[in-house]
C-alpha cells in the first residue's frame, strides 16, 4: 500500500492499525459464533456425530447418503421449487409496488409504511401462526370463498397448496425488498424520462427500456439476497406445516433440522448444511458470472 | 476502475451475504459441547458442570439461597396447579427460589433433548418414560434416586421402581401410570340419537348414522397418526391376545397385522374416523386446539387417562365427555398402557439434594394437594393417602385410570414411543398412517413397513 513498512515509528502503527480496534468485537462474535461452527460443521460432516453417542468413524458416507437418500432428494427438489417460485414473484410484486409508490400520489408516505410493515414482522413466529389461523380449514380464507359458493381446499394439508401459502407468507414480506427498488427507481435521471416522452414513448415502454435496464444493478443485487434467504427458508413452513403435508413443504433446513435435533445425526445435518451451502456458492457464482450480459453498470464507458 | 470497485463491492457484498447466512445455518447444526459423549465421563462433562456449579454457588453466596431450575410439559391447568404448588414452597421455604421453565408437549423432546446434549438441562425436570432410554441407555446420564435420601422411593411399588430402573439405576420418579381410554361426547351421541357404543360394532355403526344426521362434519372418533397407531395395537392385543412387541420384535405376522390396517381403513371408510387430510386441514397441533372437538364435531378420542383433562377443560360447556367401555368385540380387551411420565435430576446440578427435597414436597409432601390429579393419578402411596382423604380420589381421570389399568394384561415397550417411531414429523408411525390415509397403501405393504420400522428401533 505505502513504504510505511520502512519507515514505520510505533505511532505509524498505531495510526494504520486502530480500526482493528473498532472491529474486534465484531471479529470476536464472528469467530465465536460463526467462523467456530462454521469450521466445526465441516469437520463434523465427515463423521457419524450423533448427539448422545459421540462418534464412531470418519469418511464421505454422509454425502454418499445425501445424494442417493431419496428423502433428502425430494428435500432439495421442494427447496429448488419453494425459492424458484418465491423469488421472482417476490422481486415482480416489490418492483411493481416500488414503480407505484414512486408516483407523485397524495398520502404516498402513508402508503409506503403501510406496505413495509410486514417486512418489519419478519420470519416472526406470530405471523406464522396468524397464516395458519388463516388458511385452516375454516379460517377466513375458505370463509371468504365460501361466500362465493367456492368450496376452498384444504390449504394446509393439501400438498400443492401447502407450500404455496408458504411462499405467499415470503412474498408478502416484499417491503425491504420494495424500499431498495425505490431508492433505485429514484435515481433514475428524470432527463431519460423527459426525453422519452418527448420521443412518444408510452409508460409501458418507458419502464421496459428506461426503467429496468437502469435498475438492474439493484435487481441483481435484490436476486442473490432473495435467493440466498429463499433456500434457507425455516420459520414458515416448520410452524405453519411442520414439513407435513406428506413432506411436501420439508425443505432442507427442514430436514437439517430433523436430522440434528430429532434424529440427533448431527454428522449427517452438517453434511447436508454443506451441500446446501455450495449449491448456493454455484447459484451464486452463476448469477456473478451472468451479470455482465444483463447487468448495467451507469460508469461502465465514460 | 471505478467500474470494476463497483463490481467487487457488489460481489463481495453478496459472497458475504451468502457466507454470513450460511454460517448462521451452520451454528444451529454444530453444538458448541463437544463433551456430549454417551459416556459424560468426569473430564467430559467437567468443564461446564463446574462452570455451572460455580456460577450457581456465587449466586447462593450472594444472596444466601439457592436457585434451582425446573421443567415440565403440560396444558394449562397442569401449569397453573404447578405454578401455584412452586409458589406454596418457596413460601414455606425462604431459602429457595425456584425458576420455572414449561410449554405444551409439542417441540418439547427437542429442546429437552438440546439441553442434555448440551449439559444445560434444569435441576429436576419431567421426562416422558421413554427417555430414559434415549438419552441415558447405560444409566448414568441422569441422577440415581435411590442415593437422594432426601427423597422417599418407598412409596412407590417396586414394579414401577423397576420400569425406571436401567443397569441399577433409578432414573426418575414414577409419578404416575397412565393408560389409553376410550372417551365420548355424550351431547354429539345423542344429538345423532345414539347411545354411546360400548363395541366396535356400535362405533362402526354411529359412522354413517353421524353422516346422515348431523352433517358430513361430525364423525364419532377423531384419531391423529399416534392414536391410529394405539387404535391399532389395542386391536391386534385384543384379537390376537399376543402383546405387541416380545423379545423385541414385533409380535405379529404380516398377515395378522394386514388385517388390523384393514379395520383401521374400515373406520375411515365407514365415515367413524376423519382421515388425515382433514384433520391436518383443522390447522391445529393438538385434539384440545381443534375447534371440531371442542364444539363436539369429533365426538370421540382415545385418550391417555392422564392427560384427559385438559381435553375436558377444552370442550365447550354444552358438551360432555364419558368414558367408554373398552370394545370387546374381538377377544379381551388390552389397552395401551404405560408410566405417563417421570421426573429426573440432573446429575450436573449443584443442589441435588434441595432438588429431592422438592421432589419429595411434590409427590409425597404438602405439594400433593396443590397438584391433584394434573399428572395422572399419582403413584405414590402418601400421595393417595392425602388425595383420598380430602375426597379429591374421584371424577373422570381418576375412574378412566381405574378402568385402563384393569384392560392392561400386557407390557409396553420402552421404545414404543422411541422419537424414530413417534415423531410427528420424521417418525414411522405417521408415515405409514399418512401412507394408509392419503395413498390407501395395500395393508400388506403398511404391515411390512411398520414391522420393519419397529423392529430397527428395538434392535439398537
Amino acid at each position: 500500500m505505502s513504504n510505511s513498512g520502512t519507515t514505520s515509528s510505533p505511532n505509524n502503527f498505531w495510526k494504520e492499525n486502530k480500526g482493528f480496534v473498532f472491529i474486534f468485537p465484531w471479529l470476536v462474535g464472528f469467530l465465536v459464533f460463526k467462523g467456530y461452527p462454521f469450521l466445526s460443521s465441516l469437520i463434523y460432516s465427515f463423521s457419524d456425530y450423533s448427539l448422545f453417542e459421540g462418534i464412531s468413524k470418519w469418511g464421505i458416507f454422509n454425502y454418499i447418503e445425501v445424494f442417493t437418500n431419496k428423502k433428502i432428494q425430494t428435500g432439495f427438489i421442494i427447496t429448488f421449487k419453494y425459492a424458484f417460485m418465491t423469488v421472482p414473484l417476490k422481486l415482480i410484486f416489490a418492483l411493481f409496488v416500488a414503480y407505484i409508490l414512486n408516483f407523485k400520489i397524495k398520502g404516498v408516505k402513508m402508503f409506503r409504511t403501510v406496505y413495509y410493515i410486514p417486512s418489519i414482522l419478519g420470519s416472526s413466529v406470530a405471523i406464522a401462526v396468524l397464516w395458519k389461523a388463516i388458511f385452516k380449514d375454516d379460517g377466513i380464507i375458505n370463509m371468504l370463498l365460501g361466500f362465493f359458493g367456492i368450496a376452498g381446499p384444504h390449504w394446509l394439508s393439501n400438498k400443492t397448496a401447502a407450500l404455496f401459502i408458504i411462499c405467499l407468507l415470503r412474498v408478502w414480506q416484499f417491503g425491504s425488498t420494495m424500499v431498495i427498488f425505490l431508492a433505485a427507481l429514484k435515481g433514475v435521471s428524470p432527463d431519460l424520462y423527459e426525453a422519452a416522452s418527448l420521443d412518444g414513448a408510452g409508460k409501458w415502454r418507458q419502464f421496459f427500456t428506461i426503467t429496468v435496464p437502469m435498475i438492474t444493478p439493484v435487481i441483481f443485487y435484490n436476486l442473490v439476497t432473495q435467493l440466498v434467504q429463499a433456500f434457507q427458508e425455516f420459520n414458515g413452513p416448520y410452524i405453519i406445516t411442520a414439513g407435513g403435508p406428506r413432506g411436501a413443504t420439508t425443505l432442507v433446513s427442514l430436514l437439517i433440522y430433523n436430522n440434528a435435533f430429532k434424529k440427533y445425526a448431527m454428522g449427517l445435518a452438517s453434511s447436508q448444511a454443506w451441500v446446501l451451502f455450495i449449491i448456493l456458492m454455484i447459484f451464486t457464482a452463476i448469477l456473478q458470472y451472468s451479470q455482465k450480459h444483463w447487468v448495467y453498470y451507469s460508469d461502465e464507458e465514460a | 476502475m471505478k467500474k470494476m470497485m463497483t463490481k467487487i463491492l457488489a460481489g463481495g457484498l453478496a459472497a458475504s451475504m451468502v457466507m454470513g447466512l450460511a454460517a448462521c445455518g451452520g451454528s444451529t447444526k454444530a453444538p458448541e459441547t463437544t463433551a456430549a459423549g454417551a459416556e459424560p465421563t468426569e473430564a467430559a462433562g467437567a468443564e461446564p458442570t463446574e462452570a455451572a456449579k460455580a456460577a450457581a454457588e456465587t449466586v447462593a453466596s450472594a444472596n444466601g439461597d439457592v436457585t434451582l431450575r425446573i421443567s415440565w410439559w403440560g396444558g394449562d391447568s397442569r401449569h397453573n396447579a404447578t405454578l401455584k404448588m412452586l409458589d406454596e414452597y418457596m413460601a414455606a421455604n425462604p431459602g429457595i427460589k425456584v425458576e420455572s421453565e414449561y410449554g405444551a408437549w409439542s417441540g418439547w423432546q427437542d429442546k429437552i433433548a438440546t439441553q442434555i446434549a448440551g449439559n444445560s438441562e434444569p435441576d429436576l425436570f419431567q421426562t416422558n418414560w421413554n427417555w430414559l432410554w434415549q438419552f441415558s441407555a447405560d444409566g448414568t446420564r441422569f441422577a440415581d434416586i435411590k442415593e437422594l435420601s432426601d427423597f422417599d422411593l418407598s412409596q412407590y411399588d417396586q414394579s414401577l421402581v423397576d420400569l425406571m430402573t436401567i443397569n441399577g439405576h433409578v432414573l426418575g420418579v414414577p409419578v404416575s401410570s397412565t393408560g389409553r381410554v376410550f372417551y365420548w361426547n355424550k351431547a354429539t351421541f345423542e344429538k345423532a340419537g345414539l347411545e354411546v357404543p360400548k363395541s366396535f360394532a356400535d362405533i362402526l355403526a354411529a359412522g354413517p348414522i353421524f353422516q346422515e344426521k348431523l352433517g358430513e362434519d361430525y364423525y364419532p372418533l377423531a384419531a391423529g397418526t399416534y392414536d391410529l397407531t394405539i387404535l391399532l395395537t389395542y386391536y391386534m392385543q385384543e384379537k390376537y391376545g399376543k402383546q405387541w412387541i416380545e423379545n423385541g420384535e414385533l409380535n405379529y405376522t404380516v398377515d395378522e397385522l394386514a388385517d388390523g390396517f384393514d379395520f383401521l381403513k374400515s373406520l375411515e371408510d365407514n365415515h367413524v374416523i376423519p382421515t388425515q387430510e382433514k384433520l391436518t386441514g383443522d390447522g391445529a397441533d393438538s385434539l384440545d386446539k381443534n375447534p371440531n372437538f371442542i364444539d363436539g364435531h369429533y365426538a370421540g378420542v382415545v385418550e391417555w387417562d392422564s392427560s384427559i383433562k385438559k381435553l375436558v377443560d377444552a370442550l365447550d360447556d354444552e358438551q360432555e365427555l364419558v368414558i367408554g367401555e373398552y370394545p370387546a368385540d374381538y377377544g379381551t380387551p388390552a389397552t395401551v398402557y404405560k408410566v405417563s411420565m417421570g421426573f429426573a435430576v440432573s446429575p450436573n446440578s449443584a443442589h441435588k439434594e434441595e432438588a429431592a427435597k422438592l421432589l419429595e414436597y411434590m409427590f409425597n409432601g404438602d405439594g400433593v394437594e396443590t397438584l391433584g390429579l394434573e399428572r395422572g393419578v399419582p403413584a405414590s402411596h402418601k400421595a393417595q393417602e392425602k388425595l383420598e382423604a380430602t375426597g379429591a380420589l374421584e371424577g373422570l381421570t381418576y375412574e378412566a385410570n381405574k378402568t385402563a389399568a384393569a384392560h392392561a394384561p400386557f407390557q409396553l415397550s420402552p421404545y414404543y414411543e422411541d422419537a424414530a417411531l413417534k415423531d410427528d414429523a420424521e417418525g414411522a408411525y405417521q408415515e405409514i398412517m399418512n401412507d394408509m390415509s392419503y395413498d390407501d397403501v395395500d395393508s400388506k405393504e403398511l404391515a411390512q413397513s411398520l414391522i420393519d420400522a419397529v423392529n430397527e428401533v428395538e434392535s439398537k
